[in-house]
Parts: C-alpha cells; sequence; structure tokens
C-alpha cells in the first residue's frame, strides 16, 4: 500500500468518525459515498424512504467540510429563474427614480441597473459564484421538480457556468458538492442518474435505528429506546400505507420522554401512536392489531 | 492498483451491461476511478464503491449484488475467467413484434387536416370500427388500431385545453420584460408585459391486468397513456397479475412490445390465478409515494381476484383516500349483459369513482374526460 493510498484510507475512516461527532450514525456506504462524491468531483444522488435522513447527510457534510451549506427545495413549477437569478426589481425601479433628477443617458441607466448590485443571486449561482471553500448544494426532493427542471439542472452541473446575458458568464472557481435526494415521487431522467454517483439509503436494521435514538433522544431509557425501535421494526415490516421512517422514530421517542414514560404500555402506545403512523388507515389497523394483543408492545 | 481487480471491474461492467442495466464507458472509467479513491482494497470497500458508481436505481441493487458476487468470488488459483460463468438471458426478439412507442408522440403533424379533435375518429379514420371491441379484431388489424388510437391519444395531447387558455393577458406581470420596455420610456414602466402560469400536468398512475385476456386491453390502455405522458400527463405504469411491475422505463424503449409480452407470460401463474387485491396492497406499500391528492389512479382488470376479498377492499380503501380519483376500467362492461358479480368486483366497487369500460376506441376516447378533468 502505498502512503497516498494509506492517506485515502484514513480519509473514510476518518470520515465516519466525523459524521459521528456531528451526531449523525452513518454507516461504511453513506462514508463511501461522501468521499466518492468528494474525490470525483460528482454529485451525489441519495434515494430513500421518507425520513431516513437524506437531506441530514448534506447538512452534516457541510459542518464537517467546515463549509456553507447552500439549499434549493424543488417543487413543482419550480424554474430557472427562482433557482437561479433574477433581477432585483425594485430597486432598479428605486435607481432610475434617484437618478431621474440628474437625467443621465438610458444607455448609462441600463448598464447600471443590469450590474451585479441589482443581480439577485438564487441557490444555483450562489453555489457557482461562491467564494472561498466550495460550498455544499443541496438540491432537496429534486423529484417534485418538473422533468423541464431537471434538463435544466443537469446542465448547469455539468459545466458550472452561468450566462446572465447582461453581465456574461459566471464560472465556478472551485466545483462545489453537489448532494440530490429524492423520495422517488416521480422515476428521474437516466441522464441524471447517469451523471451522479447513487446511493440508496433503506430503513436502517435494529441496531443502527437504536444508535441513532440513542443519539438523538439522550432522554430515553435504554428500555424505552429498545421498545420504540422493536415496536417500529415490526411495524415496518407489517403491509403499511405509509411506513414509519427514522425521524418517526425520533419523533415518538421525543413524545415519550416528554410524558415520562419509561417503557412501553399498550395504553400509551395507543395514544401516542399518531407520532409514527400518519395515515388513518394504518392507526386504525394497528391499534386493533394491539388492542387483540397480536402485536406485542412491551417486548424487545 | 492490483491489475486482476482492474480486470474483474471491466468484467463487472460488461456483465451488467449483458443483463440490462445502464452501465457506459464513463461509468466504467468512474469505476476504476472510485477504486483508486477507496485506498484500501478489502472486499468490503471495492463492493460499496461500485456500487454507488454503478448503481442507480434501488431495482438494481439485487442484480449487481449478484453479479458482484460472481464476479469477485475468491478466484481460483489459475483463471480469473472462470469467476465469470453468469447466465446471460437474453430473450428471442422478434422483431415484426416490436412496435416503437416513441414514434407515438412525434408524427403525424403532417397528417393532421384541421378537422375537429374532439370528434371520435369513427367517420374519418375508419367507419364501423370505433366501437368494435379490441379482442373482436384480427392480429392483422390490431395494428392499424393501435395507429388510430394513437392518433386520437395525439389529438388529446396536442388540443389546448379550455382550462388552460390563454386568460387575457396573463396573470402575473412579467417584470423583466418590463423593466426592458420602460427603459425607452424614460423609465416608466407604461407598459405592462405578462406571462402565463404554466399548466400544471395531470399526474396519472396506471395498474393494469396482464393475466389472460385482459392483456390484450391492458396494453391499449397503456399505450394510449403513454402518448399522453410528458404533454398533459405524467404518466407512472405498472402491469400485475401475481405479483406487481413497473414498467414506465420499460415503455420508452423501442421494443417495449415485445418486453410487455415475455414480461406478461413471464409473471403468468395460471394455477395461482390473479392477485389484485395483494398486487394493489405492493403498490401502495412500495410505490405509494406516487399517489397523491392530485394524481388520477386508473386500474384496468375484470376483477377476478384469487385473493382474499377484503385486501382488494382495503387496498382501494386506501388509494380511494390517497388519490384524486380511482377509475376502474373493466373491459367486460362493454358487453351489454355484463354484471360486476365477482367477489373481487363486489370489494373494489365502492371504492370507485369511475367504474368504465375501455374495451374499444370509443371508450378509450371517452377517458379523457376522466382523467384530465
Amino acid at each position: 500500500m502505498t502512503s497516498r493510498e494509506e492517506a485515502t484510507l484514513d480519509r473514510i475512516a476518518q470520515l465516519l468518525e466525523q459524521l459521528d461527532r456531528e451526531a449523525y450514525v452513518a454507516d461504511p456506504a453513506i462514508a463511501t459515498s461522501l468521499h466518492l462524491a468528494l474525490e470525483l468531483h460528482k454529485p451525489l444522488l441519495i434515494e430513500g424512504h421518507a425520513g431516513v435522513g437524506k437531506t441530514e447527510i448534506a447538512k452534516v457534510l457541510a459542518r464537517v467540510l467546515g463549509a456553507d451549506l447552500i439549499r434549493l427545495q424543488c417543487y413543482e413549477g419550480l424554474d430557472a429563474s427562482t433557482a437561479l437569478y433574477e433581477w432585483n426589481y425594485a430597486r432598479q425601479l428605486l435607481h432610475i427614480r434617484l437618478q431621474e433628477s440628474g437625467g443621465p443617458g438610458a444607455v448609462d441607466a441600463e448598464a447600471k441597473i443590469f450590474s451585479e448590485p441589482f443581480l439577485l443571486k438564487r441557490p444555483l449561482l450562489q453555489a457557482i459564484a461562491h467564494e472561498g471553500r466550495p460550498p455544499v448544494l443541496l438540491v432537496d426532493e429534486i423529484d417534485r421538480s418538473d422533468e423541464e427542471f431537471e434538463a435544466f439542472l443537469l446542465e448547469v452541473l455539468s459545466d458550472f457556468q452561468v450566462t446572465v446575458p447582461e453581465l456574461g458568464t459566471i464560472r465556478a472557481r472551485e466545483r462545489p458538492h453537489v448532494i440530490l435526494t429524492s423520495n422517488r415521487s416521480r422515476e428521474l431522467s437516466d441522464a441524471l442518474r447517469r451523471r451522479c454517483l447513487y446511493l440508496w439509503i433503506d430503513h436502517p436494521p435494529f441496531a443502527k435505528e437504536l444508535s441513532i435514538v440513542r443519539r438523538k433522544v439522550p432522554g430515553a431509557s435504554d428500555a424505552l429506546a429498545a421498545q420504540i425501535v422493536g415496536l417500529v421494526q415490526r411495524l415496518r415490516a407489517a403491509k403499511l400505507a405509509k411506513v414509519p421512517g427514522v425521524s418517526e422514530t425520533l419523533d415518538w421517542a421525543a413524545a415519550l420522554v416528554v410524558l415520562h414514560a419509561d417503557h412501553l404500555t399498550p395504553e400509551i402506545v395507543g395514544e401516542t401512536l399518531g407520532c409514527a403512523l400518519k395515515d388513518e388507515g394504518d392507526l386504525r389497523k394497528v391499534r386493533s392489531e394491539i388492542e387483540s394483543g397480536r402485536l406485542p408492545v412491551g417486548a424487545v | 492498483m492490483n491489475a486482476d481487480l482492474v480486470h474483474r471491474t471491466v468484467s463487472l461492467c460488461r456483465e451488467l451491461r449483458a443483463r440490462g442495466m445502464t452501465v457506459t464507458t464513463s461509468h466504467a472509467m468512474d469505476a476504476v476511478r472510485a477504486l483508486r479513491a477507496i485506498g484500501i482494497e478489502s472486499r468490503e470497500r471495492v463492493y460499496l464503491a461500485l456500487r454507488c458508481v454503478l448503481v442507480a436505481r434501488p431495482e438494481d441493487l439485487e442484480l449487481f449484488d449478484e453479479v458482484f458476487a460472481a464476479v469477485f468470488s475468491p478466484p481460483p488459483e489459475d483463471a480469473i475467467e472462470g469467476a465469470v460463468r453468469v447466465v446471460r438471458r437474453s430473450p428471442p426478439r422478434d422483431p415484426a413484434a416490436a412496435v416503437s412507442l416513441s414514434s407515438w408522440g412525434k408524427e403525424g403533424e403532417e397528417g393532421e387536416d384541421g378537422e375537429d379533435p374532439e370528434e371520435v375518429p369513427a367517420a374519418s379514420d375508419a367507419p364501423g370500427i370505433a366501437e368494435k371491441d379490441f379482442s373482436a379484431f384480427g392480429a392483422a388489424e390490431l395494428a392499424e388500431i393501435q395507429r388510430i388510437a394513437a392518433r386520437i391519444a395525439r389529438r388529446l395531447a396536442a388540443r389546448p385545453s379550455r382550462r388552460w387558455k390563454a386568460s387575457g393577458r396573463g396573470t402575473r406581470i412579467d417584470l423583466r420584460r418590463t423593466m426592458r420596455r420602460s427603459l425607452s420610456n424614460s423609465a416608466e414602466p407604461l407598459e405592462l408585459r405578462f406571462r402565463r402560469r404554466k399548466p400544471r400536468k395531470t399526474r396519472i398512475v396506471a395498474l393494469c391486468d396482464v393475466s389472460g385476456s385482459m392483456d390484450l386491453y391492458s396494453r391499449f390502455l397503456l399505450q394510449f397513456l403513454f402518448a399522453l405522458q410528458g404533454t398533459v400527463a405524467r404518466v407512472e405504469s405498472f402491469v400485475f397479475s401475481t405479483s406487481l411491475r413497473h414498467v414506465t422505463a420499460l415503455l420508452r424503449e423501442p421494443e417495449y412490445g415485445e418486453a410487455l409480452r415475455s414480461l406478461a407470460s413471464g409473471v403468468h401463474d395460471w394455477s395461482g390465478g390473479t392477485r389484485i387485491g395483494e398486487s394493489l396492497a405492493a403498490f401502495n406499500s412500495g410505490w405509494g409515494q406516487l399517489v397523491d391528492k392530485r394524481t388520477v389512479v386508473v386500474i384496468l382488470s375484470d376483477g377476478w381476484d384469487t385473493g382474499e376479498p377484503a385486501l382488494l377492499g382495503e387496498a382501494m380503501e386506501t388509494l380511494r383516500r390517497r388519490s384524486r380519483r380511482l377509475i376502474w376500467l373493466n373491459p367486460l362492461l362493454g358487453s351489454p349483459d355484463y354484471q360486476p358479480l365477482t367477489q373481487g368486483m363486489q370489494a373494489a366497487l365502492p371504492h370507485v369513482s369511475v367504474f368504465a369500460p375501455a374495451h374499444n376506441l370509443v371508450s378509450l376516447r371517452a377517458l379523457e374526460r376522466h382523467l384530465l378533468a
């Protein structure tokens, strides 16, 4: 093994440790993917069920790198002007008004109001024009945007430069680290998938979820944490319309801590089940399973 | 880096490609770069790195694991070649059976002659066929019928819908254009420029029964919906008989027809029969996130369910609650004396907002009202 390889070996292990220090319970798959995204300078597409901590990865990565996090939240109808840049029209108008008494030519006025101080940088341009350490650009829930926006994003991600007709081309000095997340509410294009590294995050196994609960809800007793995680894991195996994610487990644990529960009883589960299950049909189904005793709540 | 490792990685890429995954040369190059970047060449590291680079969707994980295990099995001392022995499944191809769907959206501009697109194509396209049941056509005629169905769908897609027509002069002021204009007017925004809100696309989820006689009708429906894809709607397509398959990506393939057929024969399990309830429940738990309050869910089936009716009813209830509209298409409804008496139909009907036939061109055409309304 060369020394360079040793250094990179350290890097993945180190990354795991750093993620852990930031209270993110990672596993080798996550650390390896992040490391590769940093090393190969490629965007990382993270998919997984709702509430498995996809967005959190980008936030934690920014903290680990000591970089700024720039977030672009996607939604249907999101367009280039909201994502990239827009002119500050109010300010342009004000400027024109103030200049009116002086009466400079229209050409001057135009050059002035279409200059950088009048430019509103939206997340993508912010990431490209960012000074200093490359930021982490989080494109959250890309599956909510339209296909047209996806194509536009691909273009931006491929060369990290933007041309503003009035200003010229703005180029990223160093490529931002890009993380995209998707809940799979629609299929993303093959072109986008090809461009990215890929990480699928599944619901965590018992041990991992337990350690997440212990880290994030320190007030929960050992018995309570284990019982909650055990129950959530069993709920996931049942056929539910909306499967609870880790964030639901955490909400639930936090609620039970507030209620000073130190272990689960059918009554307290019945009262707080809404923290974990968000679908009326699921709630009814699981409540009746618990009442009939088919789903034991106290066991680990 | 270990030459054997590079060799195996290349084999892995080749094998994955042969098994239908999208693995390009740049993927292979990235894979090698990734191996260099991970440093230690432990089996786990190599596995995680290659998976991160080569897999692009969760459905491919299983295949990747299988091929990885085969290619990276501990080598017999002498031959690495021996490690790469994965059975290749390349189904026989019948070029005649392959109809390209991609042409559905494109062709036809030259042929459009300005006739009223509202009209069912009975008179102009081919007299007497609009109301004939799909199953009554011979194999030779089917291609022609498909072409006509495609044309109807294209017209639907091309027609500017009443709901989306420009409302006067737009709803939002386009500040950028207004500002530009005003510069020539000594900066007085005298003339307002407008822009229109982009129309929202309808989201459609289609769940089609491909068991037995339903196969033919399902194929018509899927093709019809595919032609709406991207223009007026966002369509996700599934087929089921004993189990459920996501086929949206498959429909984009040039040989989709053949692919669908092999799929149908693959999932057929005659002794098991159709498991509608289980398939819908599988959809709800695995793909439920595709359905929201703006989604129209279309199910095509004759309702011959060999599973528990209660399970079907429950799955239907969930679907109804989460979707905007739940449409059940039963081609048998096209025959006048049909009664929806099967247990499956009985369990499903209370949750259905539209119950329609979809057995011929007229009924396919009529679907639009329910889909895009």
